[in-house]
C-alpha cells in the first residue's frame, strides 16, 4: 500500500513539474509555431499597438505562403523548412496599455497558451515590467521597437533586441548636428532644451541627450519633463520662448505634439532647430496629417533606417504590398520596419533552430550573423553583443522636407545618395502658412 | 510679471474649454447625481463625428455642431432608457460598473471600426485662424481659443437660464433633491433623467466638436479630459453650473500658472491639491448646494 501511495505521489509530481515546465508538450513533430504577440491594441499605446500587430500578421503571411521572389527570411516556401513545414501562429493579446496587465497576459501565454517565443510588448515600460517574468520562465523573448537601453543593459538571458537604441539613435543627432557645420551647416548653436514626456522612454531619451548635450559644448538652457496626456502646453511653450534654445530636443506623443504645435503656432515660437526622436516622429499618421499645414516641415530626428532609400528597395517594395492587406492601406512607417525586420529574424532563428525548446532557440539567437541584402531595412546585419542587443543596428537622422516626407541628411555617405537639402533654420509659422495656400 | 500674466491669459483660455467638457457631467452627476465614467467617451465621439463630417461631406465643424448635438441627446436618452435607468436603483456600484462597461464598450468600438490611428481635422474655420492672435496690454489671446471660450460661454448661459431660470430646470432640481417628493407633485422623474442624459451627453458632444479643432482625434482622446472635468464638477460644487464654470477657470489658471513657473509635472499636483485644500474648508465645494 505504501509503495503504491508513494508512486501515485511520484505521478501527480511528475504531471505538476510537466505542467509548470512552459517547455513541456507533448512529443513529435511540431506542426505549429507558437508566437506569443503581447501588445498595447487598447489604451493609451493603441496607435503603435496597432502597427505592430500589422508588422506580425506581415510576417505571419511572409512564413505560411509562398512568396519565390522575396529575399527575405523563409520569403520562398510555405511555413518552417527546418521544422517540415510548420506554420507560425500568432497568439495575440491586447494588455490595454497597462504593465499589470501585460504581466498576466505574459504569464498566461507561456504557461497556459505555451507559446514557444513571446514577441512585445511594444513599449519599453511595459516590456521592462514583463522581462523578469519571461527571463524566469526562460523563453526566449523580443522587442524590436523598444529603444530604451535598460531593456539590454539589465543583462537579460533570453531578452533579444534586433533594432537600434536610443543611445545609438540619440547619438547619431548629436553626431549630425557635431558634424554638420562642416558640411555648410550653421556653426553657432550653442545651446539646447530638452522636452520630454515622462515615461521610461521619454525620461531615457532625455538623459542620453542631457549627457551628450553636455559632452557636445551645449549649454542646457531649459529642461521640461510633462505628463503624459497634456490638454495645454502654453505655458510651457512659453518657458522654452524665454529660454529660447537654439535647438529644441524634443520627445513627445502626437496627441501632446500636436497641443505642443497649436500653442507654439499661437505664440509664434519656432526655434532654429527641432530634433526629436521617435514618438510623433515615427507615427505615420502624425506624418501624413503634416501634410495639410506643413507643420513640421524642416524638423529632424532620428530613424533606424534611411526610409527614402529603403523603400526603393524590390523586397520593401513587396512586403509593404503585404503590410498593406493588413493595414487598410497605410504604408509601413519605421516602427513596421523595424518590427517586421525584427520578426522575420525571429523566424529565421526558428528555422534554424529546427526545434522549438527553448535551449535550442537561444542557441540559434545567439548565433545569428543575418547579412544586410536579407533585410528590408538598412542596418548593417544582425549579430548580437553579449547583452543580446543587435550590434550591427545602426542610426540615421532624417529630416522633413517641404513635400513632407522624411529625407535622409545624416550620414553623409547616404546623404549624398539620398541628395536632399538639409533645411535651416527650422521655418517660421508664417513661411509654413504661406507655402501651404500656394 | 508678463510671463505670469500671460500664463493666467492662457489659462482662461483653457479653462472655457475645460468648462465646456465639464458642463455635461454638472448636468449628469452634479445635478442628477449619477455616476458617468464614459462622459469622455461621448466627447471622443464627438471629435469623432466632427472629422467624419468634414472629411466625408466637407463641413465645418461649427456647422456639424448642430446634427451632432441633436444625435447625442439621442443616444444620450437611449443610454439611459436602456442602461441607466436599469441600474439607478441599484448600488452606487452597479452605476460606477456600468458607465465603465460603457466606456469600454464606446472606445474599443471606434478602435475596430476606425483603428487607433491619430486623425486631424484639416481644413475649419477655427483650424485657419490657428495662429491668430488678439493682443491686449502685451498679452496674446488665440482668436480660435477665444471663439471656442465665447462658445463654451454661450452654452452657459443658456443651461443656467434653463436649470435655474424655467419650471423645466425647477423640475430637474427638484427631481434631484427629492424624487418621491418631486411624483407627488406630477414631475415624472424617468423622464428628467432621461433629459439629463441627453443634455449632458449633448453638451459634451460639442465641446468635442470645438475641441476636434485644437487637438488630435484618437480613440483615448476623452481620457485626460474626464479625470479634469470630475475634479471641477466637485471642486465647482454640486448642483452649482456657475460653480462648474467657475471651477473649470481656476482649474485652468492653477495649470498654466504652475506650468509657467514649477516643473511642468507638477501641474496637475497642483489641481488636485487646490481640489482638497477647498475641500477641507468647503466639502460642498466654491458654490455647492448640497
Amino acid at each position: 500500500m505504501r509503495i503504491l501511495r508513494l508512486v501515485i505521489a511520484i505521478a501527480v509530481l511528475s504531471f505538476v513539474a510537466v505542467q509548470l515546465n512552459p517547455g513541456a508538450r507533448a512529443a513529435g513533430p511540431v506542426t505549429e509555431v507558437l508566437i506569443g504577440e503581447l501588445l498595447p491594441l487598447t489604451g493609451n499605446f493603441a496607435s503603435l499597438g496597432q502597427q505592430y500587430l500589422w508588422a506580425g500578421q506581415t510576417v505571419e503571411d511572409i512564413v505560411n505562403n509562398d512568396y519565390p521572389d522575396l529575399q527575405v527570411p523563409l520569403g520562398p516556401g510555405k511555413g518552417f523548412s527546418g521544422l517540415g513545414g510548420a506554420k507560425m501562429t500568432l497568439v495575440v493579446r491586447d494588455d490595454q496599455s497597462r504593465g499589470e496587465q501585460a504581466r498576466t497576459l505574459a504569464e498566461q501565454l507561456i504557461t497556459v497558451n505555451k507559446v514557444h517565443w513571446l514577441n512585445g510588448e511594444g513599449t519599453s515600460g511595459n516590456t521592462s515590467i514583463i522581462q523578469p517574468l519571461v527571463d524566469s520562465y526562460g523563453i526566449p523573448m523580443s522587442c524590436h521597437a523598444c529603444a530604451s537601453p535598460t531593456l539590454t543593459d539589465k543583462g537579460f538571458k533570453w531578452f533579444f533586441r534586433t533594432g537600434p537604441n536610443d543611445r545609438t539613435m540619440v547619438a547619431s543627432v548629436f553626431q549630425f548636428l557635431k558634424e554638420w557645420p562642416s558640411k555648410g551647416g550653421p556653426g553657432d548653436l550653442k545651446t539646447i532644451a530638452l522636452f520630454t514626456c515622462d515615461n521610461l522612454f521619454c525620461q531615457d531619451n532625455r538623459k542620453i541627450a542631457a549627457d551628450l548635450a553636455e559632452k557636445g559644448g551645449y549649454k542646457i538652457v531649459a529642461d521640461l519633463t510633462t505628463k503624459t496626456g497634456a490638454t495645454t502646453l502654453a505655458s510651457e511653450v512659453q518657458r522654452l520662448q524665454s529660454a529660447n534654445p537654439d535647438v529644441l530636443f524634443f520627445v513627445q506623443y502626437p496627441a501632446e505634439t500636436t497641443v505642443f504645435q497649436a500653442d507654439a503656432r499661437r505664440a509664434g515660437y519656432m526655434p532654429k532647430v527641432v530634433a526629436t526622436s521617435n514618438g510623433a516622429y515615427s507615427d505615420q499618421t502624425w506624418l501624413t496629417a503634416q501634410k495639410a499645414n506643413n507643420g513640421a516641415v524642416g524638423w529632424l530626428g532620428r530613424d533606424p533606417t534611411a526610409i527614402d532609400l529603403a523603400s526603393k528597395k524590390p523586397s520593401w517594395k513587396k512586403v509593404n504590398e503585404i503590410y498593406k492587406k493588413y493595414s487598410r492601406g497605410q504604408d509601413m512607417g519605421e516602427l513596421a520596419m523595424r518590427e517586421i525586420t525584427g520578426m522575420l529574424w525571429m523566424a529565421d532563428t526558428i528555422n534554424r533552430a529546427k526545434s522549438v525548446e527553448p535551449a535550442a532557440l537561444a542557441k540559434a539567437a545567439n548565433e545569428t550573423n543575418m547579412k544586410p541584402d536579407q533585410m528590408i531595412i538598412d542596418y548593417k546585419g544582425i549579430k548580437f553583443d553579449a547583452n543580446r542587443q543587435n550590434e550591427l543596428a545602426t542610426g540615421v537622422v532624417t529630416q522633413i522636407g517641404w513635400d513632407d516626407e522624411k529625407h535622409t541628411i545624416w550620414p553623409w555617405d547616404l546623404a549624398t545618395q539620398a541628395g536632399f537639402k538639409t533645411i535651416f533654420p527650422s521655418p517660421s509659422w508664417q513661411e509654413r502658412e504661406s507655402k501651404t495656400k500656394k | 510679471m508678463t510671463l505670469f500674466l500671460q500664463a493666467v491669459a492662457d489659462g482662461l483660455q483653457m479653462g472655457l474649454l475645460y468648462a465646456l467638457v465639464a458642463v455635461g457631467l454638472a448636468i449628469i452627476w452634479g445635478l442628477m447625481e449619477m455616476i458617468n465614467f464614459a462622459h469622455g467617451e461621448f466627447m471622443m465621439l464627438g471629435m469623432f463625428g466632427a472629422w467624419g463630417l468634414s472629411v466625408w461631406l466637407g463641413w465645418d465643424p461649427l456647422v456639424s455642431m448642430v446634427p451632432i448635438a441633436i444625435l447625442m441627446y439621442l443616444l444620450g436618452v437611449l443610454v439611459y432608457r436602456l442602461l441607466m435607468q436599469r441600474v439607478q436603483r441599484g448600488e452606487i456600484f452597479t452605476q460606477i460598473f456600468a458607465t465603465v462597461g460603457l466606456f469600454f464598450f464606446i472606445q474599443n468600438g471606434v478602435v475596430a471600426l476606425f483603428t487607433s490611428d491619430y486623425r486631424f481635422i484639416e481644413r475649419s474655420l477655427l483650424t485657419g485662424l490657428s495662429g491668430a492672435n488678439l493682443t491686449i496690454g502685451g498679452l496674446r489671446i488665440g482668436i480660435p481659443l477665444l471663439v471656442g471660450g465665447l462658445i463654451a460661454l454661450a452654452l452657459f448661459l443658456l443651461l443656467y437660464l434653463l436649470i435655474d431660470r424655467t419650471d423645466f430646470g425647477l423640475a430637474m432640481q427638484a427631481t434631484a433633491e427629492d424624487r418621491d417628493a418631486a411624483m407627488l407633485v406630477g414631475i415624472r422623474p424617468q423622464r428628467m433623467y432621461a433629459v439629463a442624459w441627453g443634455l449632458g451627453t449633448a453638451l459634451v458632444a460639442v465641446a468635442g466638436v470645438i475641441l476636434a479643432n485644437f487637438f488630435s482625434v484618437y480613440p483615448q482622446a476623452g481620457l485626460s479630459f474626464t479625470v479634469m472635468a470630475y475634479a471641477i464638477v466637485a471642486l465647482g460644487g454640486f448642483g452649482s453650473i456657475l460653480g462648474t464654470l467657475m471651477a473649470a477657470l481656476v482649474v485652468g489658471v492653477v495649470q498654466s500658472v504652475t506650468a509657467a513657473y514649477l516643473p511642468p509635472a507638477f501641474k496637475d499636483a497642483f489641481v488636485f491639491g487646490s481640489y482638497i485644500l477647498i475641500g477641507l474648508f468647503r466639502p460642498q465645494g466654491l458654490f455647492g448646494r448640497f
